[in-house]
C-alpha cells in the first residue's frame, strides 16, 4: 500500500496510507503496552472484531527500536493506526523509550485534535497483588472533562479517586487534560506482569457500552489462555520499560489525598 | 607512650578493616551488577520458544517478607503434568501443554514449529528446602510460596 501522506512531528514520523475520515461521534482508542497488556489486547480484539483496516502508522528513529512490522507482506510501522466508521485505534506492542513518551503523548493529542476525534478512550489495567485469587474484576475510570464523564452515566464502574498512576497512560492523561480533550482512562484490575485477557474483556465491555456498538468478548475469553501464551514476548518486552517508569509506585499509598 | 602507640595501632587496624570491608563491598556490588546485566542481556536475547518444541513461561519473584512468592503463567498447560523441582537455589519447571500449539501467521521456522511443553530453570535468591514450599495451581497459573 502506498503512503498517502507523511509528516514529521518532532522525532516521530506520521504516515497515512489513505485519507482518514471518521463518522460522528468519533472515538479513538489508544493502546500502548502497560499493565498486563490490557490495552493492547483490548485494542487487538476490537480491531479484529470490528474488522477495522490499517490506515496509517507512527515511527521514530530516535525513540523506538529499529523495528519494522511485516504484516501480510506489507511493511508497517511499530505504532499502527486502524480505522473504520467512527473508530480510530492507535496500536503498539512496543513501548517507546521513556524520553520519547512525552513527545509521543503530545503528538497523539495533536493528532486527535486534527482528526476531530470527539472522545479518546484509554484502556489499561490496574495491578492488584491478589489477582491470582480475584475473579470479579472491578473497573475504575478517570475522565478529563465533564463531557467525557457524561458518557459514563449509569455504568457500573467506579471513579478512581486517590492514588498514583505511572507509565504511558499517566502521561497521556496529563496531556489530554492540558489540551481539554474528552478522554476517559479505564483501569481494570489485572496482573502487572502477565498478559490479562480477562481484564481486557472487562474493558471492552465498558468501551462497547460507551461507543454503543456490541463487541463480543466470548471468543476472547474462550481463547484467553492461547492469547496469554502468544503474548509472552510482548509482555516480556514491556516489563523492563514499566520498571524504568516506576510502575511500582501504583501500589504506593499517598500521604495526602 | 605505650598507651598512645597502642591507641594509634588500634586506630590504624580499624581504618584498615573498614577499608577492606568497603573494597569487598564495592567489589560484591560491581560483580552483582555485572551479573545482573549479563543475565538481563541473556534474558532479552533468549527467545521465548525453542525449535525443539518447548516454550519458556513468564514468571515473577516477589519477596513477601517471611516468604518468597513465585508466580508462573503456564497458559494452556495440563495442570496434572506440572512438575516443579528444586536443587540448591534453582527451580526446574516443566509442564505439558493440553494440546500442541503453533504460532499461525508467523513466517519462518517459528510459524511451522509445534510446541508441546513449557520448560524453564529459575534462579532463586535463596537455597530451597523443598519441605518449606507450597505450590498452588489455578487457571493455568502456578503460585509457589517458599517460606524462609
Amino acid at each position: 500500500m502506498e503512503v498517502y501522506r507523511e509528516e514529521w512531528m518532532g522525532d516521530f514520523l506520521v504516515l497515512e496510507y489513505k485519507p482518514i475520515e471518521l463518522q460522528k461521534p468519533s472515538y479513538a482508542i489508544i493502546s500502548l503496552p502497560d499493565t498486563g497488556l490490557v490495552g493492547v489486547i483490548s485494542a487487538w480484539h476490537i480491531t479484529k472484531t470490528l474488522q477495522l483496516s490499517e490506515v496509517g502508522g507512527l515511527d521514530s528513529y530516535t525513540y523506538l527500536p529499529p523495528i519494522v512490522v511485516v504484516s501480510n507482506k506489507l511493511l508497517r510501522t511499530p505504532i499502527r493506526v486502524f480505522s473504520g466508521g467512527n473508530i480510530l485505534i492507535i496500536y503498539s506492542e512496543f513501548i517507546p523509550a521513556q524520553q520519547g513518551l512525552l513527545q509521543l503523548s503530545k503528538i497523539l493529542v495533536n493528532y486527535m485534535e486534527r482528526k476531530g476525534v470527539d472522545y479518546v478512550l484509554l484502556p489499561s489495567g490496574m495491578p492488584i497483588q491478589n489477582r491470582f485469587e480475584v475473579e470479579n474484576l472491578k473497573t475504575y475510570y478517570i475522565a478529563t472533562t465533564p463531557k467525557a464523564l457524561e458518557l459514563l452515566k449509569n455504568m457500573d464502574i467506579e471513579p478512581f479517586e486517590n492514588g498514583f498512576l505511572a507509565g504511558p497512560y499517566a502521561l497521556l492523561l496529563k496531556e489530554f487534560t492540558r489540551a481539554r480533550l474528552n478522554a476517559i482512562l479505564l483501569l481494570t484490575e489485572s496482573f502487572l506482569e502477565f498478559p490479562d485477557p480477562e481484564a481486557s474483556a472487562k474493558n471492552i465491555d465498558v468501551i462497547s457500552r460507551i461507543i454503543g456498538r456490541h463487541i463480543d468478548v466470548k471468543e476472547l475469553l474462550e481463547q484467553a489462555e492461547l492469547i496469554r501464551l502468544r503474548a509472552r514476548d510482548a509482555m516480556k518486552n514491556t516489563l523492563r520499560g514499566l520498571a524504568q517508569m516506576r510502575k511500582d509506585v501504583e501500589y504506593a499509598v499517598p500521604l495526602h489525598t | 607512650m605505650d598507651e598512645e602507640f597502642e591507641r594509634l595501632f588500634k586506630r590504624i587496624m580499624e581504618i584498615e578493616r573498614n577499608l577492606r570491608e568497603y573494597i569487598e563491598d564495592e567489589f560484591r556490588k560491581a560483580i552483582r551488577s555485572f551479573r545482573e546485566d549479563i543475565m538481563y542481556i541473556e534474558g532479552m536475547l533468549a527467545p521465548m520458544w525453542h525449535y525443539e518444541g518447548y516454550l519458556r513461561p513468564l514468571y515473577s519473584i516477589v519477596d513477601r517478607g517471611s516468604y518468597y512468592e513465585i508466580n508462573i503463567d503456564l497458559a494452556k498447560a495440563d495442570e496434572q503434568s506440572i512438575d516443579i523441582r528444586f536443587s540448591n537455589n534453582l527451580m526446574y519447571v516443566r509442564a505439558r501443554l493440553k494440546e500442541d500449539v503453533g504460532f499461525s501467521g508467523l513466517s519462518g521456522r517459528g510459524g511451522k514449529a509445534r510446541f508441546h511443553e513449557y520448560r524453564e530453570v529459575v534462579e532463586l535468591p535463596i537455597k530451597i528446602d523443598p519441605q518449606k514450599v507450597k505450590v498452588i495451581t489455578k487457571r493455568g497459573f502456578v503460585k509457589i510460596l517458599i517460606y524462609k
